[in-house]
Formats: C-alpha cells, sequence, structure tokens
C-alpha cells in the first residue's frame, strides 16, 4: 500500500520515476509482438515457397489489396469492442450496401441495353452515386443496429445477430437472388484494382489512411476515451454525464460507414455484387481486432494492433494457395485464428497489469 | 435522549452552530418515491462551509437517495434543494456538477481500464486550444498536471498517473476518487460510505482527505454506518428514519446511546 500521506516534494517524484521509457512502452505493446509475428509468417512463407514467390512485389501487392477490406472492418470494430459492443452484421451490411450501390450504377449508368452489354454511357456520374449509395447504406445499417440496441435495452450481440439474418435477407429481396454483376470496367480501372504509382493498391490506400485518422481518434481525441471509458464501466461513463447512447450511435454509424465503404471496394474489385459471400467477414475482422490488443470485453482498444493483425488472415492464405493446400482449409484457419485470440484476451486479463 | 429531543424540537434554527453562516447546501421536504417505495418522505437537511455533516440512519433509511437527489442522480418527487440559499433545480449529474456539488459513490463509479488522470477528467476533459478543439484534441499534459496537483494537495499518494485505476489498490483508488471530487467541487461533496470497502491505513488516510476538503471550505456530507467515529470525527450529524430527517445537531457531547435510540425509534413528527 502506497497510501501514505507524503510532502509535495515526494509524491511528485513518486509519480515521475514510475513512468516506463517510450521505447520499453513500444516494445511491451501488443501491436509490437503482433507485427513481430507478421513478419516471422512472411518469412516462413518466404522460405517455403517455390522460388520464393511469395517474397515478390506482386505477392506483397495482392497480400495488401487482399488485406484492405479487413484492415477497414477491423477499424471499424475496433472502436465497437472497445465501447464493450459488437457488430455481428457487418457481413450483411457489406452485401447490402454493395447491392445498393451496384443498383445505382446500373440504373444511373446507360439504358439497359447499353448496362447489358457492360457499356455504360454515364459511368463517372452512376459510380459516384454508386459509392454515395454504399456509403448512406452502410451508416443507415449501423445506426438501425444502434437504435435497436438503444430502444429494446438488449446488448448488441443479439441485436446484431438478428440484423445479419434481416441485411442478408434485405440483399436476397432487392436482387431476387441474383448478383448484379456487369458493373462498369472503370470501376474496376480507376479504382478496385488502381495503383498509385503503380505499386500501392487504392483500396489499402485507402485503408491505412482511415486507419490513420481513427488511430488518431482513439489515442488524441476525446472520442476516443469516451469510446473506450464506456466500455470500461458503462456506469461510470454514465455518471461522468456521457451520453452513450449517442456514443453508441455514432460508434455503430462509423462501423456502418465503414462496412458501406468495403462494400464498394468489394463491387470495384470483382465487378460483381457477392450475395453468398462475407459470412465470415464479422468473425474475421472480431478475431484481428482481439489479436491486436483490444478486450473483448471493452476498456483497451488499439487501432494498430488491429489493422496489423487484419494482414494475417491474408498472409496464411495466400501463403497457403502457393504452397497449394486447399481453399477451404481457409475456413478452419479463419476458426483456428479465432480461438487463439479468444486465449490470448484471456490469458491477457488475467495477467496482473 | 433528553438532549436529542430538544435539539430536534429547534432543529429549524441549527441550534449552536452558524445561525449567521448560510447553509451551501439546503434541502427542505424532499420526497422521491420508487414505484411503491417513498423513499424519502420529506427529508430537510442543511450542510455548512467547512464542516463535515455525518449523514447516518439504518439499512433503508433512504440516506443514498438523498444524496442521489443532491448530486442529480435521481430527480426528486417533490420538496427544494437550495444553493447557497438559492432554490436550484438539479436533473442530472451534469448540472449538478456545474454547481460545483461533487459526489463519491460507494462503488466508485470508475472506469478501471482508464488511467488515473483520464479517471479525473472523465466527462469533462480538457481540451487544446485553436483548431484541435474543434476536432475535439485531448490537452493531456493539463490534464496530468492538474491531476497530480489534485493528489498531492491531499496528499494522496499513488504509483503512476498513466496506469490504469484498476492496477490500484481499493484504498488508492477511494483516495483518486475522493481528490477527484475535491478537485471539481465549488460547493459540496457528498460521499457515501467511502470507507466501507477499506482497511484501517487506508480509511484513515480518505478521512485525512474529507477533512481535507472541508477545510478548503466546502461542506462534506459523510454517508456512514460508523456511528462512533462520526460522533469523533464530524462537525455535526443528520440522522434518518424511514426517509426523514428526524435529528440535526452538532457532534460536541454526543452520546452513542442517544444517537441510536433515534436512529432507531424516533418519528418523523418528533422532528
Ligand atoms: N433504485 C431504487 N429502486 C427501488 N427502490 C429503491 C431504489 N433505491 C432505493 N430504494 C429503496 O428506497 C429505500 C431507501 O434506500 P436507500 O438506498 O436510500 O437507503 P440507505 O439509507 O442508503 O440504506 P443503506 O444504509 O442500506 O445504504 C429503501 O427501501 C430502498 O429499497
Ligand atoms: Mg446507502
Amino acid at each position: 500500500m502506497n497510501l501514505t500521506k507524503t510532502s509535495p516534494h515526494t509524491s511528485a517524484a513518486t509519480f515521475s520515476s514510475s513512468e516506463p521509457p517510450l521505447a520499453k512502452r513500444i516494445v511491451t505493446s501488443t501491436a509490437f509482438m503482433i507485427a513481430v509475428v507478421v513478419l516471422i509468417l512472411i518469412l516462413i512463407f518466404g522460405l517455403l515457397s517455390p522460388n520464393g514467390v511469395f517474397l515478390g512485389p506482386t505477392n506483397f501487392r495482392n497480400l495488401a489489396l487482399d488485406s484492405a477490406q479487413l484492415i477497414l472492418l477491423a477499424v471499424g470494430m475496433t472502436f465497437l469492442l472497445g465501447a464493450g459492443e459488437l457488430d455481428l452484421s457487418i457481413g450483411a451490411n457489406v452485401i447490402l450496401s454493395s447491392v445498393v450501390a451496384a443498383k445505382v450504377i446500373t440504373f444511373m449508368g446507360g439504358t439497359p441495353e447499353e448496362v447489358l452489354a457492360g457499356n455504360y454511357s454515364n459511368a463517372g456520374v452512376a459510380i459516384l452515386l454508386g459509392l454515395l449509395a454504399a456509403m448512406v447504406t452502410g451508416t443507415l445499417f449501423g445506426i438501425v443496429n444502434a437504435t435497436l440496441v438503444n430502444m429494446l435495452r438488449v446488448n448488441s450481440f443479439i441485436v446484431t445477430l438478428a440484423m445479419m439474418s434481416v441485411g442478408s435477407g434485405v440483399a436476397y429481396i432487392i436482387t431476387g437472388g441474383v448478383n448484379v454483376s456487369a458493373l462498369p470496367r472503370e470501376l474496376q480501372r480507376n479504382f478496385g484494382s488502381a495503383d498509385l504509382f503503380g505499386v500501392v493498391p487504392i483500396p489499402a490506400l485507402i485503408a491505412v489512411l482511415i486507419g490513420a485518422i481513427a488511430w488518431f481518434v482513439m489515442t488524441r481525441l476525446r472520442f476516443g476515451t469516451h469510446t473506450v471509458g464506456m466500455g470500461s464501466s458503462i456506469r461510470a461513463a454514465q455518471r461522468a454525464g456521457i451520453n452513450v447512447k449517442l456514443q453508441r450511435m455514432k460508434l455503430f454509424g462509423i462501423m456502418g460507414l465503414i462496412a458501406g465503404l468495403v462494400g464498394f471496394i468489394d463491387i470495384s474489385r470483382f465487378l460483381t455484387t457477392n450475395i453468398q459471400g462475407h459470412q465470415g467477414d464479422a468473425l474475421a475482422a472480431i478475431a484481428a481486432v482481439v489479436i491486436g490488443g483490444t478486450s473483448l470485453f471493452g476498456g483497451r482498444a488499439s487501432v494498430l494492433g488491429s489493422m496489423i493483425a487484419a494482414i494475417i488472415p491474408a498472409i496464411l492464405i495466400n501463403g497457403l494457395v502457393i504452397m497449394r493446400v486447399g481453399s477451404f482449409y481457409q475456413l478452419v484457419v479463419t476458426g483456428v485464428i479465432l480461438l487463439i485470440a479468444v486465449g490470448i484476451d484471456q490469458r491477457r486479463r488475467a495477467a496482473p497489469s | 435522549m433528553e438532549k436529542l429531543l430538544e435539539a430536534d424540537i429547534t432543529e429549524a434554527d441549527d441550534p449552536g452552530l452558524e445561525s449567521t453562516a448560510q447553509p451551501v447546501i439546503e434541502t427542505r421536504g424532499i420526497t422521491k418515491s420508487f414505484g411503491h417505495v417513498e423513499a424519502l418522505r420529506g427529508a430537510s437537511l442543511r450542510a455548512y462551509p467547512g464542516e463535515v455533516l455525518a449523514l447516518i440512519g439504518d439499512n433503508g433509511a433512504g440516506k443514498s437517495t438523498l444524496a442521489n437527489v443532491i448530486a442529480g442522480v435521481h430527480a426528486s418527487d417533490g420538496g427544494e434543494l437550495l444553493l447557497r440559499g438559492n432554490s436550484v433545480d438539479v436533473a442530472s449529474v451534469r448540472q449538478a456538477r456545474e454547481l460545483g456539488i461533487e459526489i463519491v459513490y460507494q462503488d466508485l463509479a470508475q472506469a478501471p481500464d482508464l488511467t488515473v488522470s483520464q479517471n479525473f477528467f472523465f466527462g469533462r476533459e480538457l481540451l487544446v486550444r485553436g483548431f484541435g478543439r474543434i476536432l475535439g484534441k485531448l490537452d493531456e499534459q493539463s490534464m496530468r498536471q492538474r491531476t497530480k496537483e489534485a493528489m498531492t494537495l491531499l496528499g494522496a499518494q499513488v504509483p503512476s498517473l498513466t496506469v490504469p485505476v484498476s492496477a490500484l489498490s481499493g484504498g488508492q483508488r477511494q483516495a483518486i476518487a475522493v481528490a477527484r471530487a475535491v478537485m471539481w467541487a465549488k460547493a459540496a461533496i457528498i460521499m457515501d460510505e467511502p470507507t466501507a470497502a477499506l482497511g484501517t491505513k487506508q480509511t484513515a488516510m480518505v478521512y485525512d482527505a474529507v477533512r481535507a476538503a472541508a477545510d478548503r471550505g466546502l461542506a462534506v456530507i459523510l454517508v456512514s454506518h460508523d456511528i462512533p467515529k462520526m460522533i469523533e470525527f464530524a462537525d455535526r450529524m443528520a440522522i434518518m428514519r424511514h426517509g426523514a430527517v428526524v435529528s440535526q445537531m452538532p457532534t460536541d457531547g454526543l452520546e452513542l446511546v442517544d444517537v441510536l435510540t433515534t436512529m432507531l425509534t424516533a418519528q418523523k413528527d418528533e422532528a
């Protein structure tokens, strides 16, 4: 017990002497350890892959492109988990947003005949409106989630589990179960598969940019403190005069906005919606976030850790593909990663701080 | 008993104490029901600047409810709350805080994962000047500095201001809660059983902090079950029973047995 009366001088000394130095804090941070794991994985696959193709620039470009969507989702999920919330419906949100965007693009792009031929007379405007539609849809989806959590006073696990079903159901209704395809090639050429300076995929660039903003918001702004504070103790947050319902609304809105953006990236990469896909998105994002150092139960959050951990599935999958291991193993790999993440989280929580 | 009843009769005039001073906090006939439970049935008390007022009473007497009404946690159903003689309407914790009234909850209501200084400023963070302010950019240095000053003022010591409070002992966390309340309070601090979970040494520490707060001119309302300690430590005592304050008097020369008798048998009408 240090709880003794001291002169101002001694307590001042106590405060400053025990702050750990920056270098030590970096090395012991989860983000740093995850970065080391990622490097080791890259090295292993580099050594194991035939002719070291894994380490080639093409593969790195693929890795960046393949991780971009998960990085984005993980960044959004970091805020939610940090706040003690959860969104299982992000996969459905991605699908619904992409469907709405694709519908807007085909509707605005030109005459039905032109669109059918994949020949859009009005591609530029249509694509911009599609982007807007995806972001609006995603955000609204998130706000519906938060409104339900606030109104029903049930936890977000249940609400978003239900909304997962609602979201993909609506996507099926809109499309009649048939993917919207033959989207304008400009979408892919100028965005989905485009590179900055011929090397950095635009989606990856967007992911890093948004991640950097999110990191700033989480660590430097009041918004971040209120987010993890609410996850740490919702009662304390309420007693501190924080409007937790409004905060929840913003957090789910941000997650939704990101899901909408991911939906747009999805159609711009593949020029078709993928209404059967994205079922593992929520779990993959949660796994990355937890591995990256965010507590599964709120209170602690690391945007940087999430971003680095979100590269792991792409590395494993690319690596396995290069080593000619069947793609069905991906599902197994994702599940195992999630289990490892939960195990790590438990250990962290048990460890004395 | 004799003496107490006398005090009861003249309660409205607050015998023996600052008939000249104005109470910082005064409640008049506060009522509050939870469904069919009448938690408060006309509770009236006064707390003066620079004094520690012990608020005692049996379990369920309404102490916490009264404390929470003053602090803006519960809205009262009826009655009046006066701050320095002016009737005020306190509808939320935030409003109470703006009036300079702070409360330390029995369970502290801290965010365990936040650091000491984050908890100090939780909900009213200091922001940088200029453009960053619009974004809500935190002024962490100032917050740390002011936290340090507030802790030093009470002689409370913690290993670091950047560790999460969950890493600290119960006494340290309590000291932080008290220091935080003292830092923000401009009028009064209410503490709901602040030492209930603490060991002897830590308890002594908290009492020192409470006294230091009162010495700075604040009115401190201390909810407690430790009556002998309150007779010795507090300046005045308010005894609650069945949702009303049945007696209010200075602690000088009070006998434990009289306090207990009042606490367990007094009727509101006697007051
Ligand atoms: N939120 C609530 N909902 C319903 N009833 C409540 C609530 N809070 C208090 N009560 C009731 O109001 C009465 C007064 O409770 P209060 O907590 O104010 O008593 P107390 O004097 O603080 O008791 P203790 O010494 O046990 O802390 C009790 O009968 C209690 O059951
Ligand atoms: Mg109580």
